[in-house]
């Protein structure tokens, strides 16, 4: 079987599990004693016909029918890469996507490369300096890394460096042109309280991984060959500790998009897909929450594939057949 | 001190002592052994595991880890103590004037580099050549192992090769820089009985080709009857007796020695053995190391440490019976 063959599997398997998560979110969604028409109800004021006014919106966005209907109506809309309406904002769900996603991108990507070079770093420079005062005190900044809750170390970052010291703005300001160093500035509480946990657990996973590595004998032979030591733990070790590293960050993003992610966002104010999504739970929003769990699966499902492609190219004893 | 023969040796170890201080105690690996080795001959450590061989070839190059140390001893190599050096010097040696070949060569190749990279990178360590050229020269040495098809192995993975081949590689990359010392940790033990004597030829043809001083290691005795131009018979972390492969082997003096060809050479049906087993490096028996497991012990084994006995020109033996003060 060839690559190209098991990548076409893989991909079948994912719009299958895909489809499994599209279901059990309509029917779930569907099950709540709450019909997106009552938020509108609420805002209009007494002296009207209630009744009447949620069976014209029902009617109108088609959620009077029977579920088993609303759900094929739903695939095949889909299927037409039509997303649905947003209730809530009155626009179709593909647009407010497009406005909102890139927010969430530009979060999810600086962190990602803050807490992967970080990480690394802090890793290998822990795993060579093993049980020295650098190692024992790394070690604790991680484990309080990994502990501290997301909300928290937000709250606390706003609290000290924009209320106290008016280094940063207490919101993130969309007005800012995406490519810009005062944008960079005005992620940098974002990206650190995202990324903090993130660099802690990669330390841990890349010191263990390297440790794991340096006691093994192909490292004794990289010595006798007269190797510097810089290439020994910089070359011989780091590729094969790389292996299992490589295959837990890239599980881990998923993660990190649909959980770190969603709650800096809504702290920080950033109007990316987390915020956006937690909006629509609260309106009774169908369309865009369906949309954002989709998405959520597809990346999920995405990364478990690149990890699994990475692995090909870095390990030359794995091949899918 | 014994730097019988200085003069003529190329690698001169004396009074070496490489202990490990673990949470349990002090293992004393290696205990005050001295020996000789000398241009184009070859040198055979002998002895059971755990009696030091491995922990004396390595430290040779240096290459103890914690917890393990080398406490104290001298290796002269090119007129320079190698434990006094610095360890950047020391990198200049290993691979390029002393190489090494490890036991299992399917744990000591790394898995994710082409064994092509692999012996270019021994190359490379300590000449400045072109990458082609490198290449070109790897690929002469994969062919001189006798590894087929060097050209389409050389991109090929350790996990691409059978164990024998393997070795051929882990040869072929000690061989890169043409060292004058090449130090083989029992390279036959984890291979099958028809490969290790495929290896054990092409060590004995390598050896004319090259003319290398080789210090073997083995615990296989009919290996050393082939290989050695002189044996070093270990226990417990020292040297029991030295000399040349004749004298060894054919006038054995020290009762280990006897015991371990009685073994080799035993016709009856029953295989003959040595009592007992080997001690506990940590909590060494007083006196003569093998005292408990010998056949004519005397008081004086039991509290005093033998120094080495000259019986003939070369053949030493560290045994009260013979002296020993």
């Amino acid at each position: 079987m060839s690559l190209r063959t098991y990548i076409a599997k893989r991909l079948l398997h994912a719009v299958l599990i895909a489809w499994g998560v599209m279901t059990a979110a309509f029917f779930l969604m569907r099950l709540g004693p709450n019909s997106p028409a009552d938020k509108y109800i609420a805002s209009l004021g007494a002296g009207h016909n209630v009744t009447a006014v949620v069976a014209a919106i029902e009617s109108r966005y088609g959620i009077d029918k029977p579920l088993h209907e609303q759900y094929f109506n739903y695939i095949a809309s889909l299927l037409q890469g039509d997303w649905g309406w947003s209730f809530g904002t009155s626009m179709p769900v593909m647009e407010l996507i497009k406005t909102h996603w890139i927010y969430s991108f530009q979060l999810v990507l600086l962190s990602s490369i803050f807490a992967i070079v970080l990480g690394i770093s802090l890793g290998m420079f822990t795993a060579v300096k093993k049980n020295s005062r650098a190692d024992h005190i790394a070690a604790f900044f991680s484990f309080a890394g990994i502990s501290i809750p997301h909300f928290w170390l937000g709250i606390m970052l706003i609290l000290i460096f924009s209320v106290k010291f008016g280094w940063f703005k207490t919101y993130y300001d969309t007005s800012l042109p995406m490519l810009s160093l005062e944008n960079l500035h005005a992620l940098t509480l974002p990206v650190f309280t995202l990324g903090t946990g993130m660099v802690a657990g990669y330390s841990r996973y890349v010191r263990s991984a390297m440790l794991e590595n340096m006691g093994k004998d192909f490292v004794r032979t990289a010595r006798a060959k007269g190797l510097p030591e810089r290439t020994v733990i910089g070359k011989h070790v780091f590729r094969n500790a790389m292996l299992p590293v490589i295959t837990i960050i890239m599980l881990d993003m998923s993660g990190i998009v649909f959980g770190g992610a969603y709650i800096t966002e809504v702290i920080f104010g950033i109007p990316g897909l987390g915020w956006m999504s937690l909006k629509a739970v609260f309106a009774d929003d169908y369309s865009v929450v369906m949309a954002v769990t989709l998405i959520g699966a597809f990346v999920t499902l995405l990364f478990n594939l690149l990890a699994d492609i990475a692995y090909i190219y870095l390990d030359p004893r794995i091949r899918y057949e | 001190m014994d730097s019988e023969n200085g003069d003529k040796a190329i690698l001169s170890v004396s009074g070496l002592r490489t202990y490990f201080f673990t949470k349990n105690g002090t293992v004393k690996a290696v205990d005050d052994i001295s020996f000789d080795l000398r241009k184009g001959e070859i040198l055979c450590i002998v002895g059971e595991s755990g009696s030091g061989k491995t922990v004396t070839a390595l430290s040779l190059l240096r290459l103890i880890e914690p917890p393990g140390r080398i406490v104290e001893g001298k290796i002269m190599f090119e007129e320079k103590n190698l434990l006094d050096i610095p360890i950047s010097e020391m990198q200049k040696i290993r691979g390029n004037r002393i190489a090494m070949i490890f036991q299992d060569p399917h744990s000591s190749l790394n898995p994710v580099l082409t064994i092509g990279e692999q012996i270019t990178e021994a190359m490379t360590a300590h000449r400045n050549l072109a990458k082609s050229e490198a290449k070109a020269q790897t690929i002469e040495l994969l062919r001189l192992v006798e590894i087929p098809e060097p050209e389409r192995r050389f991109h090929e993975y350790p996990h691409q090769f059978s164990g024998g081949m393997k070795q051929r590689v882990m040869v072929a990359m000690a061989l890169a820089c043409e060292p004058s010392v090449l130090i083989a940790d029992e390279p036959t033990t984890a291979l099958d009985l028809t490969i290790q004597a495929q290896i054990l030829d092409l060590f004995m043809e390598l050896r004319k080709k090259f003319s290398m001083s080789i210090i073997y290691i083995t615990h296989d005795l009919g290996v050393v009857s082939e290989l050695a131009d002189r044996i070093a018979v270990m226990y417990g972390g020292r040297i029991m007796e030295k000399g040349r492969r004749d004298d060894v082997l054919k006038n054995p003096l020290h009762p280990y020695t006897r015991g371990l060809i009685d073994c080799l050479l035993s016709e009856s049906e029953k295989l003959a053995s040595i009592p007992g087993t080997i001690p506990n490096l940590i909590d060494l028996p007083e006196g003569c190391i093998f005292h408990p497991r010998c056949i004519s012990a005397m008081d004086i084994c039991r509290t005093e440490r033998p120094g080495s006995s000259k019986i003939e020109t070369e053949h030493y033996v560290y045994c009260f019976r013979y002296g020993g003060r």
